[in-house]
């Protein structure tokens, strides 16, 4: 041995918490938000955790079995993952909801990547997502302090605070009750101050940096201040962005996940802001109210490039010492551009084949690549082709399902209608209705008629008769009035015949306050009639068409 | 955090024990010294003196590659034979039997006044007195300040005690505080730095005090700095970072940015040898641990075999699970008592098992990222490890594992319990051997 080098031992002494005891210290951090959870939500809670962790320990398990792997239940991360998942859903889930979510979160996003550690999204936010989108599970929300009964439970959907600040309003609760937790949402959101405190014990404990929470709730709060809702105190506003919805969860449990964070200090600062800067795009400019999920979800899955841009600078090697790498080599490579003057031969290849084999070896790789092109193309087609067809279909059906429900509106005895071919000036649409037994009972017309905002289009139903049998208003173009469609104003119609006057004998009377829409839809069905009129040639009706009645 | 080196980690000091025990001398005197040749890092010396021949305290009984050793006893050589040496293995050494005397070398060198140093003079007394880094590196002083003369302007006097247990510079800097703030003085005027600072941590509050009273009465370039207590502190570079907040190129030397390292008891043995002509023959040991029945500070002649130490120190309480040499971060194990002290030898710490961390079983790096937030190297150990378990040699290169220091933050830290350290290890001799593994 010939230098002081020559033996050396790893340190002998150790930090003692492993990662069984990281875990552990996640989940006690977690306690007293789930603590206030029962507290608002009542003990459904409490069943609802229970499910979700054991039945993630039991696919955690299981699916190592199956697949002949270590056993990893021990590591205690399956138990983090469950509760965690618990916390993200609404106190008012049915009781297969967590087990779907754990099923997913351990099994697709955790163990098929290769288990802990390996795994790029966090499972339990993979499994809360999962369950997001089953639209009416995870937006009905109960108010705190209303217990959620163990069985049968009404969804009862109340406003979070989120909801009103996604419409650009404060919420109506106090920032105390905020802070305590006195608000709609999930079970382990509500609280702030608990959460806030399971943060702070984390940090203390060292099982997590304050870099990511500091840095994502830093951005958040930098945002809200700037693009305050309208007419809001900015900094109402920003206590409301903070503590309001899954921020701080999101913040100090999921966004912290070691395996789906960058390992790089630097890097995770910039994930802290990155998830931020989503989280508020998401709340502002989409049509969900919380952003906190799908932003570190985003994130993770950048987590691989943040940890490159976030590489510690070589110790010793200068401040800008990347820069001045990558400007040195932008330099050496523009300098390695060279001209070169193109070698093009016009000869066939001579390698030992016959002349014109080569020519028919460029064809053969040709006509491959071309069928390959082809394939790909026919298959493109196919699918386009499928996708179509399938949504033609669904909107046909959906046409004629509008189509039905207007028919009986306006012309309540016929079963079923058909578009007759002949066209009449005035008319957008002639329909013939027939009753069951496929008995011409009248004809709905299709007419539009100048509106106070504009043009109103609607459907009349006129019985062979010459009488009114309905009408309804298709579209329109109204700011006021609206009042003269309601279905007890269109009523009146009913029955009418000839030509309706706006006073006097065979009249209806214009709406108070709606008079030009009134006098709209009256013209309407006076083309309408005139037009029934004019094709069923029995009538014996004067008709004048109802432009004409507004000229004196 | 600001203004001081990045990463590091906080371990438990267990200092306690011993930063209130007086540097002492050994209750008994050992039988014989066994000084080996090879103390310092350059290579080994030559023995001067055959077996027989009489020895006084000073003398020098070797030269050469080595620079000089001197007897630490006076007595009669009775040996030159291999010997266990700290390091590990066996040396050659010269073992001489104490009479109990202490008799001075008659022939020794004069003491100097102040006025009379200058550099040359200063660079022949520390060869002559066989003067090594003690801190651990044992690099000849003589080399490292002719290297330095002219070149630096900051001096730095290392008692950032940083390792865990040990208290030796600690005591050291708390009874010897004026004659090491001479000796930093002297040093600073001879190579030509502007300024010399003495650099200790903050848990070592009455040596900070006792310095502070001392600068209070003259006036000189000396300054103390104190820093909250961090390991690896006291390493070459993080101390430069932290007192200068120059960064060490990498694979260079402090002298590269213009700091000269040494530590506090080099800078007392200096001192010795100019101000009283004395040769490097003693120097403090921490004899600690939770096996040690009377944890203590000793004030020891280099070549007591270690036995002694521990004799002196009351014993074994229980039986150890492993003795070391050096801190528990950095240290050298300890096979066999019989081993002497040597130049560079600051603590002998008897591990007891509850002390040592608990053997458990490797498990999958969870990503967590301390180790990357630990390496004051700003080195990513867990990208390194695999990268080494992939054999990917060609990624390893961008992650330069050849700056590590081996200070071991990334194993201790690490919650997996990956061998982080070793792993490194392994890919600086990848990167060495200049070759990818297939």
């Amino acid at each position: 041995m010939n230098s002081t080098r020559s033996f050396r031992l790893p340190p002998q002494v150790g930090q003692p918490s492993n990662t069984a005891s990281m875990m552990a210290d996640v989940m006690v951090a977690l306690l007293p938000a789930l603590a206030m959870a029962v507290f608002f939500f009542g003990f459904r809670v409490l069943v609802l955790t229970a499910l979700s962790v054991g039945s993630s320990i039991l696919f955690e398990y299981g699916y190592r079995r199956l697949t002949g792997q270590s056993d990893t239940v021990r590591d205690l991360s399956a138990c983090v993952t469950g509760m965690l998942l618990a916390m993200s859903l609404p106190a008012t889930a049915a009781y297969w909801v967590p087990i779907l979510g754990s099923a997913f979160a351990i099994v697709v996003v955790k163990q098929f990547y290769g288990g802990l550690g390996k795994n790029f999204m966090n499972p339990a936010l993979g499994g809360r997502m999962l369950l997001a989108t089953f639209p009416m599970l995870m937006t009905t929300w109960t108010q705190p302090l209303d217990r959620v009964p163990l069985w049968g439970v009404d969804a009862v959907s109340a406003a979070t605070p989120m909801s009103y600040l996604h419409a650009g309003t404060l919420p109506p609760q106090s920032l105390g009750q905020l802070m305590l937790g006195q608000q709609g949402g999930c079970m382990g959101e509500v609280s702030s101050f608990m959460l806030l405190l399971g943060g702070c014990y984390l940090i203390l404990r060292r099982v997590i940096s304050p870099r990511i929470p500091l840095a994502y709730l830093g951005t958040v709060a930098l945002i809200a201040l700037l693009f305050p809702g309208e007419g809001t105190d900015p900094f109402l506003w920003m206590a409301a962005q903070l503590l309001g919805g899954g921020l701080l969860l999101g913040a100090f449990f999921l966004a912290t996940d070691p395996t789906t964070s960058p390992v790089t200090p630097r890097g995770q600062i910039l994930f802290g802001v990155c998830c931020g800067l989503l989280t508020m795009l998401l709340r502002y400019h989409s049509s969900y109210p919380e952003g906190v999920g799908w932003a570190i979800l985003t994130m993770n899955c950048c987590v691989w490039l943040l940890d490159r841009a976030g590489m510690p600078r070589r110790f010793g090697a200068g401040h800008f010492s990347v820069l001045r790498y990558w400007i040195d080599r932008i330099r050496r490579s523009l300098a390695k551009i060279k001209f070169i003057k193109p070698q093009i031969h016009f000869s066939l290849r001579r390698d030992g084949k016959m002349p014109g084999e080569a020519h028919l070896d460029q064809i053969r790789t040709q006509a491959k690549t071309l069928a390959s092109l082809g394939g790909v193309i026919l298959a493109t087609v196919l699918v386009i082709f499928g996708v179509h067809r399938f949504t033609d279909l669904d909107t046909a059906r959906a046409e004629t399902q509008a189509q039905q429900k207007l028919l009986s509106q306006v012309m309540p005895q016929a079963a079923f209608s058909s578009e007759i071919p002949a066209l009449t000036a005035g008319a957008l649409s002639i329909q013939a209705g027939y009753s069951e037994d496929t008995e011409l009972v009248g004809y709905c017309v299709e007419v539009q008629a100048q509106g106070f905002g504009g043009v109103i289009t609607m459907e009349v139903g006129v019985d062979l008769d010459g009488k009114v049998t309905g009408v309804a208003v298709t579209d329109h173009k109204e700011t006021v009035g609206t009042r003269a469609m309601q279905p007890q104003f269109l009523a009146r119609y009913v029955g009418m015949s000839g030509t309706i006057r706006p006073t006097g004998g065979n009249s209806v009377d214009a709406v108070s306050g709606a008079t030009a829409t009134s006098n709209a839809i009256t013209a309407g069905v006076n083309r309408a009639l005139a037009i029934v009129a004019n094709l069923d040639m029995e009538g014996e009706v004067e008709y004048v068409d109802g432009e004409d009645l507004e000229e004196p | 955090m600001l203004g001081s080196f990045f990463g590091g980690v906080n371990p438990a000091t267990h200092k306690e024990n011993t930063r209130r025990k007086p540097l002492a001398s050994l209750d008994l005197q050992p039988e014989q010294v066994v000084i080996p040749l090879m103390m310092s890092a350059v290579g080994s010396s030559q023995p001067m003196v055959r077996p027989g021949a009489q020895v006084a305290v000073g003398q020098p009984i070797a030269q050469g590659g080595g620079g000089y050793v001197h007897a630490s006893v006076s007595g009669k050589v009775t040996a030159v034979e291999e010997w266990p040496h700290p390091w590990g293995n066996t040396g050659l050494s010269i073992v001489i039997r104490n009479d109990g005397q202490d008799t001075p070398w008659s022939d020794g060198p004069d003491p100097l006044k102040p006025d009379q140093i200058t550099l040359e003079v200063l660079v022949d007394r520390v060869k002559r007195a066989g003067i090594v880094g003690m801190g651990g590196g044992a690099y000849p002083t003589d080399e490292k300040l002719r290297q330095a003369a002219g070149k630096v302007d900051t001096l730095i006097v290392n008692a950032a005690e940083c390792e865990p247990y040990v208290t030796a510079d600690h005591r050291l800097l708390l009874e010897r505080s004026d004659r090491i703030l001479r000796g930093a003085q002297l040093l600073a005027r001879c190579v030509g730095a502007q300024r010399a600072v003495i650099v200790t941590e903050g848990d070592k509050l009455n040596a900070v005090e006792a310095v502070e009273r001392r600068l209070r009465k003259r006036s000189g370039k000396v300054a103390l700095r104190t820093v909250r207590t961090r390991y690896p502190l006291g390493a070459e570079k993080q101390i430069v970072q932290t007192v200068t907040g120059r960064e060490v190129p990498p694979g260079g030397a402090p002298l590269d940015v213009k700091c000269l390292v040494l530590n506090v008891a080099t800078v007392f043995a200096i001192q010795a040898a100019l101000f009283q002509g004395e040769a490097l023959t003693h120097r403090a040991v921490t004899v600690t641990g939770g096996a040690v029945a009377r944890p203590r500070n000793l004030w020891v002649p280099i070549g007591t075999p270690l036995r002694c130490l521990l004799e002196s120190a009351g014993g074994l309480r229980e039986k150890p699970q492993l003795v070391l040499t050096g801190g528990p971060m950095m240290g050298t194990p300890l096979f066999d008592l019989d081993a002497p002290v040597v130049k560079n030898t600051n603590a002998l710490i008897c591990l007891a098992g509850y002390e040592r961390r608990q053997e458990q079983p490797e498990s999958v790096c969870i990503r967590c990222g301390k180790c990357v937030a630990a390496c004051p190297m700003h080195l990513t150990p867990t990208f390194i490890a695999r990268a080494v378990r992939q054999g990917d040699g060609r990624r390893l290169s961008k992650f330069h594992p050849q700056d590590c220091m081996e200070c071991g933050c990334c194993s201790y830290i690490c919650p997996a319990r990956i061998p982080l350290l070793e792993l490194v290890r392994q890919a600086r001799t990848l990167l060495e051997e200049g070759g990818m593994e297939p």
